[in-house]
């Protein structure tokens, strides 16, 4: 193999990774770039790619907006300990069931499966009624423990996956190796599932963190109890929406999902280093 | 490291739990502590100050929490407040809704208490929809309608004087004229429903009526499909998107932008104008929607406010004293004016006369109208069949058959609800 | 080495991995914890009884619901009566839900085909593509998936729109002048194709970056030996690629089948279901029952009807799952 032929055969591969990333990041860009868009030329006749001025003002309504930094603590508790309570909880079954033999795996998984595809849309009214009847209205551990169930089935689902395709017999040569069973598993399989954690727990946040139906509904006269997108919706008013305030409050709100991954990509990388990444 | 940051979140949402509890409405000194549930907008924050000051200072066993609520999502929210054990003791509601609220046995019946809140003078717009099977349960707030939001300055320049605008012939004819070059004479978009609900009414016709207690759409009788022919002529007079609604885009950004005469919006929308485009300040007037003829304006939906009081409310009556304190006189003149509003009584529209927004509203408030007062009518506006209709109209079908297409529909929303 | 030769053996045709299972000194299984007996289900306790609190109970509430006359009064005033399979009655005996229920089987249908092909291709891609620019399409993926739905769709509505939308603009000076101020939401197949557009550009970041993920657990030395044998890349993905990421492509696939079916907030803030149905899919359907008329009960009908229909197309991924849980065991 000469240097040559992996360099031009490169070339395809290299432009169609730039049209991913045009394609991907175009509605972003739009996004991003109405936020700082002076209102008068938001949506105008002659639609531009790069606006013709550029204005913080639509940041600046957006961080005075009441309660802001209230909504963001609230979102990030909420969105937190529910991805991190999934992830605790999933891992132990997701381990069971991929490495384990028992009774009942098999109605497990099953109950898995019909737990994903719960219609959380209407499933609002019995968890209303539920909420209610146990006094758990307007507290924010209630939305917690709502979207911990709506990430759960998924969490477990993933990680059973990745469990799965890390060869069992790593772990058993570790342990013929001297380690405990627990050692085994953290020290050779957790580093080799760290892109699935990365992926499922991306998935929470995200999930978790954009949630507005539940959060309506359940936070009802605590107003410090709002999440953010809660938030996002206050920049409607009778005259319409306030858009470019939205866009920004929106960028701000998209923004910590990429530090979540910037910091997790390290992770990522030293996963690959057990031997995927290619030269 | 993973497990300490789990520890310390745990941490964290045991504490917000723990503040969570802690908040009771009710005040250590022995007063009674109300929660007020106002609307995005619906004042502005100098008049609640001075509202609740003044308020307390009057009635100092009671004290007033005002929370301010977001459009979007509304309707749960107040679901969800209604079936609480814990309501809020007073919230403002669009004056359409009260009737499925009344109906479900969530709101308060008020009638005992219309006498002495001067209910023989309140406008119809606001008080018949906000009554249910014959008792009052909403307390009429607020009113506004629409009017014609125009450019003093284009019309000069195109040499029209809008005090002649009278009847919708003269108006489709100055319309005409200043519809050239860059300029859109009219912004109408294809979805604003309300304006054709005008329209229709001005025909003699309606958007569903009642017989032996059974709703039906009547979009498609001759009089409503002529209000929608005479709404596709006003739209072709500019450059509205035919597939969306005043919203999407705000029409007042779209006004801001500098290339429209006119747009129809309540008075409110000019102040979005002039905030989104401070060169438009002093260059934009207001006139009633003409009517057929120069002696009859043209009919509007009376949209705006009542006051309803939940049954779960555990104070109803420091909830009673803060409805009838803010829906009396003395606070109506100044709501009216300090928000450019129709107040709730016919007898107080003198006080807005200095405010030419505000009196063109009321002109036409005489000829207000509200949407069917049935429970029903909420299943049509959450689907809304009539803005497809306008679309399906305004993009080539056919008036008739797309009408009893829509009227088909408009039927079933409003018997499939109860 | 042999020992990932034997893993990805035993994932495709069950036979040749499974004499490794068999009894023997079962390391697996060691003795000293007390027998498959306990931890297994000490491991999934804390997952089953979240689920019976949080969702079993809700969704029994939920079947309950759908058999009783249930509205906002019941909501408020509690006193619901039953009325046996009534509201089944009412919803499968209208032709507009079974219209619903094509249109939703279609959507779903268009939505993951397009969603797995584009997603593969984005996997493999990314392996393919040096640190720098894995990097740019890992993290251009991330912006795309952790945009807020509100926004993400505000955005595609804007980019659509008939009058200052730059879609239009773009087709137009391309000598498209039939695109000039061409409605898009005016008409069904446009608005349901520019919906699919939507859900296909947010889906693709989760299945790519989770194929991707996958695709690095392949032992690199099965390619290296399939390259010293001559194997060409088609063949390459063939026999050795695909068959080791199979069990995570069956799962996003069936993931997939779930989130399309269940796609709501677009849809609600992009079309509310319009122009006519042209858009409505059962959950759109069920909410606009059970939120705007104020019919809980048919909205939770319908929602069971959906799980129930949903569970039909996924019972042969389940027959799949069950028998690759039988080989494992």
């Amino acid at each position: 193999m000469t240097t040559t032929r992996p360099r031009m055969r490169r070339i395809p591969l290299n432009a169609a990774a730039a049209v991913t990333v045009a394609l991907c990041l175009f509605p972003v860009y739009w996004m991003v770039a109405t936020a700082f868009t002076p209102a008068r030329d938001i949506q105008s006749d002659s639609p531009r790619l790069v606006p013709r001025t550029w204005t913080l003002d639509h940041f600046r309504t957006a961080v005075g907006a009441d309660g802001f930094g209230l909504f963001w603590r609230n979102s990030l508790l909420v969105t937190l300990s529910a991805v991190l309570l999934s992830l605790v909880v999933a891992l132990g079954s997701a381990y069971a069931v991929a490495r384990m033999r028992w009774k009942g795996r098999r109605q497990f998984m099953l109950m898995v499966f019909i737990a994903q595809m719960a219609p959380w849309e209407s499933l609002i009214i019995p968890v209303y009624i539920i909420s209610r009847d146990t006094g758990m209205l307007d507290r924010l551990p209630t939305l917690t423990l709502v979207y911990f169930m709506m990430t759960l089935p998924f969490t477990v689902i993933v990680l059973r996956g990745f469990i799965g395709t890390i060869p069992p017999e790593l772990e058993e040569s570790a342990q013929v190796d001297g380690c405990t069973r627990l050692g085994a598993f953290r020290h050779i399989a957790f580093p080799l599932l760290a892109p699935g954690l990365m992926a499922t727990s991306l998935f929470g946040y995200i999930t978790a963190w954009n949630e507005f139906a539940y959060a309506n509904f359940l936070i009802i006269k605590q107003q410090d109890n709002r999440t953010l997108p809660v938030w996002l919706s206050s920049f409607q008013n009778v005259f319409g929406t306030d858009w470019g305030a939205t866009m920004a409050a929106s960028t701000l709100f998209a923004a910590p999902a990429l530090v979540v991954f910037l910091l997790l990509q390290r992770h990522v990388t030293s996963g690959f280093a057990a031997g995927a990444v290619k030269g | 490291m993973k497990l300490r940051l789990f520890a310390g979140v745990s941490a964290l949402v045991v504490t917000a739990g723990l503040s969570a509890c802690s908040s009771s409405s009710d005040a250590s000194d022995g007063s009674t502590a109300i929660d007020v549930w106002l609307m995005r907008d619906s004042v502005s924050d100098q008049f609640q100050k001075d509202f609740v000051k003044s308020f307390e200072a009057a009635h100092p066993d009671i004290q007033v929490k005002v929370q301010i609520q977001e459009w979007d999502g509304i309707g749960e929210k107040v679901t969800a407040a209604l079936a609480s054990t814990d309501a809020p003791d007073v919230i403002e509601t669009g004056n359409t809704q009260v009737a499925q609220f009344a109906q479900s046995g969530g709101l308060l019946d008020l009638s005992d208490k219309v006498g002495e809140l001067g209910g023989k003078d309140w406008l119809k717009g606001l008080a018949e929809p906000g009554a249910f099977e014959g008792k009052q349960y909403g307390i009429p707030y607020y009113a506004a309608n629409r009017v014609v939001v125009y450019r003093t300055d284009l019309f000069e320049k195109a040499g029209v004087d809008p005090a002649t605008i009278r009847t919708r012939d003269q108006w489709t004819a100055a319309t005409r004229k200043l519809n050239t070059g860059g300029t859109q004479g009219i912004y109408l978009p294809g979805q604003n429903w309300y304006t054709l609900a005008g329209f229709v009414w001005d025909e003699g016709g309606d958007l569903a009526t009642e017989s032996g207690g059974k709703w039906k759409g009547s979009l498609d009788t001759p009089e409503a499909v002529r209000g929608m022919e005479f709404y596709k002529k006003l739209q072709a007079l500019g450059r509205g998107p035919k597939d969306s609604d005043e919203a999407t885009p705000p029409q007042a950004d779209v006004m801001a932008k500098g290339k429209v005469a006119q747009i129809i919006s309540s008075p409110g929308g000019a102040k979005t104008v002039v905030e989104n485009n401070p060169a438009l300040k002093d260059k934009l007037g207001f006139f009633p929607i003409p009517g057929k003829t120069a002696d009859v304006p043209g009919a509007v939906f009376t949209g705006g406010s009542d006051l309803v009081i939940p049954t779960a409310s555990a104070k109803q009556d420091a909830a009673y004293t803060f409805v009838k304190e803010l829906t009396g006189d003395t606070w109506q003149k100044k709501l009216a004016v300090a928000m450019s509003y129709v107040p709730n009584k016919t007898t107080l529209s003198g006080a807005v006369a200095s405010d030419p927004g505000a009196s063109a509203m009321a002109v036409g408030a005489a000829e207000g109208h509200a949407t069917p007062n049935t429970p029903g009518w909420a299943a049509v506006e959450a689907k809304n069949p009539i803005k497809d209709y306008l679309t399906a109209v305004l993009t080539g079908g056919d008036a008739r058959k797309e009408a009893a297409k829509a009227s088909e529909a408009i039927t079933t929303a409003m018997n499939s609800g109860t | 080495m042999t020992a990932v030769r034997e893993q990805t053996a035993h994932h495709p045709p069950p036979s040749a991995g499974r004499p490794r299972r068999s009894p023997g000194p079962g390391p697996r299984r060691p003795s000293k914890d007390g027998g498959p007996g306990v931890w297994p289900y000490v491991l999934i306790a804390p997952a089953v009884l979240g689920t019976l609190y949080l969702l079993v109970h809700p969704l029994v509430r939920a079947v309950v619901i759908s058999l009783q006359d249930f509205g906002l009064r019941q909501l408020i005033l509690g006193d619901a009566r039953f009325v046996g399979l009534d509201n089944y009655g009412t919803l499968l005996g209208d032709s507009r839900f079974w219209e619903v229920v094509r249109r939703t089987f279609l959507f779903m249908a268009v939505n993951v085909v397009l969603i797995m092909v584009l997603s593969t291709l984005v996997a493999l891609m990314i392996e393919r593509l040096g640190r720098f620019g894995r990097f740019a399409v890992l993290s251009s993926l991330v912006l795309t998936w952790a945009m807020p739905v509100i926004a993400a769709t505000t955005v595609f509505q804007w980019l659509f729109h008939s009058e200052f939308g730059i879609v239009n603009a773009v087709l137009t000076d391309l000598g498209f002048t039939s695109f000039d101020r061409y409605a898009w939401f005016a008409h069904g197949p446009a608005a349901f194709a520019i919906l699919v557009a939507l859900v296909v550009w947010q889906s693709v970041p989760f299945a790519a970056i989770t194929l991707y993920s996958a695709l690095t657990t392949v032992p690199v030395e099965l390619y290296e030996s399939a390259r010293l044998d001559g194997a060409s890349g088609a063949r390459i993905f063939r026999s050795i690629t695909f068959p080791v990421v199979r069990p995570i492509f069956l799962l996003v696939f069936s993931l997939e089948v779930i989130w399309t079916f269940k796609a709501f907030v677009q849809i609600w803030v992009m079309t509310n279901g319009g122009p006519g149905d042209a858009t409505t899919i059962l959950p759109v359907y069920a909410v606009q029952t059970a939120l705007s008329s104020q019919r809980y009960d048919l909205g939770s009908a319908a929602s069971i009807v959906t799980v129930v229909l949903m569970s039909g197309v996924l019972v042969l991924y389940f027959r799949q799952m069950f028998r690759q849980e039988d080989e494992l065991a």
